[in-house]
């Protein structure tokens, strides 16, 4: 892959600027979300140490959007190429994830996939990981390996940028005149970094470590009491799932316009206690605990049997955001113990 | 461009019929012709107010007009119960996977149904009769509450009944006036001798409780579980198996069903709730 030097962020991001909106991190109180960059300063080029706080999926699968008018349908908007700066591996693999599905055999959504063909996707290394990031419980890395156009590093003098795809080559070559070679030394305190980082990781999640795949454990868990346990400290908010950058659950509800009807998608949330209620009044979780391990079943063992893959990126977006201080994490250990335990006595 | 999943194809109320008190069916002209496959739901929507999932209950080689018959028990299906002839509503699908009708040839087709669960039934049944010399037998065990509220009378009551190679015998939980059938649950006329087990595939639709014990009375009975075929009733929303409301385990009812073995289900949390 083809990497190069370059000592400005903001001359990337101008770059990238002139050719498509551009959605950079920025500062919100000690985190980061996204904004709109523009070139005058107002949204400054910023690097994020770690992932933003708000998931990616809403450049893809916004929060609300109108997904039919009829009766005489109207075409969607077409969506112009866009850049989203500062993706995490684990934001590129939330991605791959919603490709999964929103691609998925002859499944397709096509607001999903107009915009994530419309997308240009900038990631970054992590250098100062959260003590909620816990990617590397699921084989994530501080640094992505693929699913980028191109990829940041930041080095004491400036920045390694890597290209990943077709697309992103192509950009470093149109742009040749910003960039320098990227020397070998720069490109060894790039890796220096990248395991400083990946080791802290690997301390803060040192105590969450499972004894069994991740899969075995929640499945095997079917019946244990932990789940109402923790469910007792919910307080069914759903910051979890919307602020999950693979949740994709939503609802479809009508409306009423002057000459038209439409139909709105809009997220919707398994902890919801109506969320699988049918009009005759059954519900096959009604329980807040069976509501509980369904999320964590539904990530963990049903999305993993249905496409090979996890649904889970150990962003810990989840643990920030929970309102009943609920960690999975601890969850798990909690239903690891729980087994080898009943293992240990039978 | 991709085709847009969640664009309702534009439809007409021609017909209303008053099946049971809480029971209608509507018979819906589609603005062009709709193909099915008995079993599939459609996502039937009333403009501006909602939609929600009905398997019709016509036959699938009807493809002008279909039946969908619609109980009062929420919402859309309360509205729908006030609309005249000529409303408009709107269609989305077929979606899922129906019966395998092809599968059940040479065999004894065992129908057990009950309230409004004789709706994708009554599609069935139209399909089978159309090449009921393919089938060794096809047996059917029908319940409803009271004599008034089973649906499809005039066929149940007459035109079925004349049919050869159709065997269909009718319970009621609570008898009046001058009902001479067996009164009691549709579990209390499934007997072991009404089909030849080891030549036969079960189908069940009906309220959740009653698909629960008739599942297992059919086990009971020496049915193996991938031939009880169940129509699941959940929370079916998107129909393509995004949205996530109408999960059972790993499946989506919507994709890969309605139409479920119990083998492909019977190890998942609540699936009679």
């Amino acid at each position: 892959m083809e990497t190069v030097f370059i000592s400005q962020l903001k001359a990337l991001l101008d770059a990238v600027a002139q050719q498509m909106v551009v959605f950079t991190p920025t500062e919100v109180g000690d985190s980061f979300t996204y904004a709109r960059y523009t070139h005058d300063g107002e949204v400054k080029a910023v690097l994020n140490p770690v992932r933003t706080c708000s998931p990616a999926k809403e450049f893809l699968f916004p929060m609300r959007e109108i997904a039919a008018v009829f009766p005489e349908a109207i075409s969607p908007e077409e969506v112009q190429p866009f850049a989203v700066f500062g993706l995490k591996d684990c934001d590129l693999k939330s991605i791959q994830i919603l490709d999964r599905v929103f691609y998925e055999e002859e499944f397709h959504d096509p607001f999903y996939i107009s915009r994530r063909e419309k997308m240009f996707l900038i990631s970054s290394d992590c250098y100062d990981p959260k003590d909620t990031c816990c990617c590397t419980l699921f084989e994530g890395r501080v640094f992505p390996l693929k699913g980028f156009d191109l990829n940041v590093s930041k080095i004491k003098d400036g920045y390694l940028v890597e290209a990943g795809s077709t697309e992103g080559k192509m950009f470093l070559h149109r742009n040749e005149r910003l960039f320098a070679d990227a020397p070998s030394a720069a490109r060894a305190e790039r890796d220096r970094n990248r395991q400083q980082a990946q080791q802290q990781l690997e301390q803060i999640n040192a105590r969450y470590k499972l004894d069994r795949k991740v899969e075995e454990i929640v499945l095997e868990s079917q019946d244990s009491p932990v789940f109402d346990q923790v469910a007792t400290g919910c307080v069914e908010c759903q910051s979890c799932t919307r602020i999950c950058p693979t949740c994709h659950c939503f609802y479809l509800f009508d409306t009423q316009r002057e000459n038209a009807f439409g139909k709105m998608k809009v997220w919707d949330s398994c902890v919801r206690q109506d969320f699988a209620r049918v009009a005759g009044g059954e519900n096959p979780r009604k329980i807040l605990g069976d509501r509980t391990k369904h999320r964590l079943m539904h990530k963990f063992v049903y999305f993993l049997e249905r496409y090979g893959i996890h649904m889970c990126v150990g962003c810990g977006r989840c643990v920030d955001s929970c309102a009943g201080e609920m960690d999975f994490r601890d969850v798990l250990v909690r239903l690891n113990r729980e087994l080898v335990n009943i293992k240990g006595r039978s | 461009m991709i085709a847009n999943p969640y664009q309702p194809l534009t439809a007409t109320i021609t017909e209303i019929i008053d099946e049971s008190p809480t029971i209608k069916s509507f018979v819906v002209v589609p603005r062009q012709p709709f193909k099915f496959a008995t079993g599939q739901f459609i996502e039937l929507t009333l403009p501006g107010q909602g939609e929600a999932p009905f398997t019709p209950s016509s036959s699938p080689s009807v493809t002008e007009k279909m039946e969908v018959t619609i109980m009062k028990a929420g919402r859309v299906t309360g509205l729908l119960h006030e609309c005249q002839t000529g409303q408009p509503v709107g269609i989305r699908g077929p979606m899922g996977k129906g019966y395998p009708v092809d599968d059940f040839a040479g065999k004894q087709v065992y129908i057990v149904g009950g309230g409004v669960g004789l709706a994708p039934i009554r599609s069935l049944l139209l399909t089978l009769i159309d090449r009921i010399g393919d089938f060794e037998r096809v047996v059917c065990r029908f319940g409803a509450r009271s004599p008034e509220d089973f649906i499809y009378k005039p066929a149940l009551f007459g035109s079925w009944k004349q049919i050869q190679g159709l065997d269909i015998t009718l319970t009621v939980d609570k008898a009046n006036g001058n009902w001479s059938g067996n009164v009691g649950v549709v579990t209390t006329i499934l007997k072991r001798d009404d089909v030849d087990i080891s030549n036969a595939v079960a189908v069940v639709c009906g309220p959740p409780i009653m698909m629960k014990f008739a599942t297992l009375k059919l086990l009971d009975h020496g049915f193996a579980p991938n031939r009880i075929y169940l129509s699941m009733e959940k929370n079916m929303s998107c129909g393509i198996g995004k949205c996530g409301h109408c999960m059972i385990g790993k499946y989506y009812a919507c994709k890969d069903g309605p139409v479920f073995t119990f083998e492909q289900i019977q190890n998942y949390p609540n699936i009679w709730e």
